[in-house]
């Protein structure tokens, strides 16, 4: 079970979405993060057949995915960023129309579309119009229908935007119950979601894969970058903004906890934390320049830290 | 296939605009067959008048009087019978207007002077060889002229209702279908079946409720009797042929569907072609009708092919007029093949567009 890109590349006129991306998939769960524009969605649609390339290829198991034609299909569940929906039919009749066109025996596929909406916690609302869901519900909805063939390949794309934390915690479980002799494409903005059930993480940036690794790889560099910096909370909107800072934590006594990345200690009082995802997302996409770039410290910046300000 | 033609038929049916659209249809072929009926009037041109349901049964008994192939005796009879009585009728009206849509006037249309006496022309004279059978025709007559009018609000539901089938899709679920194993097969095969099936059902349904009225208000008289021996009131005057009203409203509801099926096609074909089913929706019904906005003359030759396309399938009686023969054959002969021609045409351009779409 093996699903490869090849050189492939795919342009928009002068923009080039994907470029020249070399990437072998196998068994497991893959989470795909990048920016808006960094062409996640492309190589997503690209994967799915949605879109041709303009030059490279996909491979499955050896073979060219436009030679497989409706093999490859029946291979591949698919959930895209925003799909649309018939109002007026009810989510079990959604699902069956979905299954006829996925191929799937009558019988199989009530079975099934019982089963995917049980997993999916849609279960009572089976014979309500779609029209009456909320965007969560759609969602869930979404995610059965990507599910519905037994995909080797399931692409996902933000399958989590709109589902509350108990759903989002439903949706984790169910893909990792799902991924085992599967290749599941996760993309998401959503980093935690990755981080708890991906395998092997693909950060994109300008149409490249730039980071590649289970999530141990990938933050393996940002080991001893990432500091926590007590400042008092007047100060901390503007050193968050002259320091590489994930994030902002502001404490009921008056003192900011700021997450900063830097090669060295960024101010007195920074302490040392072990790194996350989002630490690493931040690296690559908080700034233009990513992680590249010299990343200032305090002296640098202008500002001074005031007496007292410690982490708790 | 059988089920994705039935979830297809049920995502056109379900649409609100569709059941709002076939409502209207539905209620406006009642409505305007109801109103004609009771609209009429009839003048027995002896003591008798009446509106309506009274009307027709005048009628239905003068032309029973007459009823028969006619000869130049019935003409004389009839000449006698209906001849103007200036006491009692009004002073310098037209017979023909007098009697409206009964036997009298179609009598008087072809066998009267102007003051209303006989012309002096036999049978012969006025239909040739042709063997007429005379009765009561109005009632079929009004309905055949109705379901022209209906016809036209048919094609605009069909067109209202085909107009979303691809292009519907291309709002998001498009990239569910595509990634499914039937997406680019079987999906647009059964998208096309399901909206010519709809655009068959639809037409089925508004003939049948037409023809339905027609035998509700008017009975069975007057079928096998020739139109020829109309009023001055109908658009079938221009049919120059000895048919009955049977195999009238037989062609004419061939016609129907034959339009309405090839019209569904070219929506669908539009349809796969544009971003969105308004779009769809305004080119299909610019289409259907720019053959009449454009209004090409019967005399000019192009209108020989122009009058092929399926808006004067409706409007059949174009169609059937003597101006529209080459060589012994009616182009109305030609409007059957050209129809299933479009209709294959467009089926298959939108399947393949509907296979190509997002691939670029």
């Amino acid at each position: 079970m093996e699903l490869q890109t090849i050189g492939l590349t795919k342009k928009f006129g002068p923009k080039t979405a994907v470029d020249h991306l070399d990437i072998t998939l196998t068994g497991g769960v893959y989470g795909l993060l990048g920016a808006n524009g960094a062409g996640k969605t492309t190589l997503m649609r690209l994967l799915g057949g949605l879109m041709t390339p303009t030059s490279g290829k996909i491979v499955w198991n050896g073979r060219n995915i436009r030679q497989l034609g409706e093999h490859y299909s029946q291979l591949l569940g698919y959930l895209p960023q925003q799909f649309g929906y018939y109002p007026e039919f009810t989510a079990l009749d959604f699902l069956l129309y979905l299954a006829a066109l996925k191929g799937l025996e009558e019988g199989v596929a009530r079975k099934r579309c019982r089963e995917l909406l049980e997993a999916v916690g849609l279960s009572r609302e089976s014979r309500h119009k779609i029209k009456t869901f909320s965007g969560g519900m759609k969602q869930r909805l979404g995610i059965a229908q990507a599910m519905l063939n037994g995909p080797r390949i399931l692409i996902l794309d933000e399958p989590t935007a709109g589902l509350d934390p108990r759903e989002r915690v439903r949706f984790r479980s169910l893909i990792s119950a799902f991924a085992r002799e599967r290749i599941v494409i996760l993309s998401t903005h959503i980093v935690s979601d990755v981080e708890v059930i991906a395998d092997q993480i693909l950060m994109m940036k300008g149409g490249q894969i730039v980071e590649c690794g289970s999530l141990g790889q990938v933050l393996e560099k940002m080991q001893g970058r990432v500091w926590e910096c007590p400042a008092p909370a007047g100060q901390a909107q503007e050193l968050a903004a002259a320091l590489h800072t994930g994030s902002l934590r502001n404490t009921p006594d008056g003192i900011a906890a700021l997450r900063v990345i830097a090669d060295a200690s960024p101010m007195p009082g920074a302490v040392r934390v072990p790194p996350n995802l989002e630490d690493l997302y931040l690296c690559y996409f908080n700034t233009d320049g990513g992680h590249s770039e010299p990343i200032p410290r305090l002296e640098q910046t202008g500002l001074r830290e005031k007496k007292g300000a410690r982490m708790r | 296939m059988k089920r994705l033609i039935q979830f297809e038929l049920r995502k056109l049916f379900s649409r609100r605009l569709t059941q709002a659209a076939i409502l209207v249809l539905l209620l406006f072929s009642l409505l305007s067959n109801l109103s004609l009926y009771q609209g009429r009037y009839a003048y027995d041109g002896d003591s008798q008048e009446g509106w309506g349901r009274k009307a027709v049964e005048i009628d239905k008994a003068v032309a029973k009087k007459y009823e028969g192939i006619l000869t130049d005796k019935t003409v004389a009879r009839m000449m006698e019978d209906f001849k103007i009585d200036e006491e009692k009728d009004l002073r310098g009206a037209n017979a023909i207007y007098v009697y409206e849509n009964a036997t009298q006037s179609a009598a008087f249309l072809r066998f009267a002077a102007s003051d209303g006496s006989w012309n002096g022309k036999s049978v012969f004279e006025v239909f040739g060889q042709e063997k007429i059978k005379i009765g009561f025709i109005d009632g079929w007559m009004s309905v055949s002229q109705n379901l022209i009018r209906i016809s036209l609000l048919l094609a605009v539901v069909v067109i209202l209702m085909t107009a979303p089938v691809y292009c519907g899709e291309y709002a998001g679920v498009d990239a569910l279908i595509f990634t499914s194993r039937y997406g680019r097969t079987l999906c647009p095969a059964a998208k096309a079946a399901a909206g010519l099936l709809a655009a068959f059902t639809v037409t089925a349904g508004t003939v049948l409720l037409n023809l339905g009225l027609g035998f509700c208000l008017y009975g069975t008289e007057g079928l096998d009797c020739s139109i020829l021996f109309h009023t001055v009131e109908y658009a079938e005057r221009g049919v120059p042929f000895n048919l009955t009203c049977r195999t009238l409203l037989a062609y004419q509801v061939l016609l129907a569907f034959t339009g309405t099926v090839s019209t569904a096609a070219v929506t669908l074909f539009v349809s796969v072609l544009s971003k969105n089913p308004l779009t769809a929706l305004a080119i299909s019904g610019g289409l259907y009708f720019l053959p009449i906005v454009v209004s090409v003359a019967e005399s000019h030759p192009l209108f020989r092919y122009v009058v092929l396309l399926p808006v004067y399938h409706a409007q059949f009686c174009s169609l059937m007029s003597v101006e529209q023969m080459k060589n012994g054959l009616l182009y109305a002969m030609w409007a059957l093949p050209f129809a299933v021609l479009l209709t294959l045409a467009c089926t298959g351009l939108s399947l393949s567009g509907w296979r190509r779409h997002g691939l670029f």
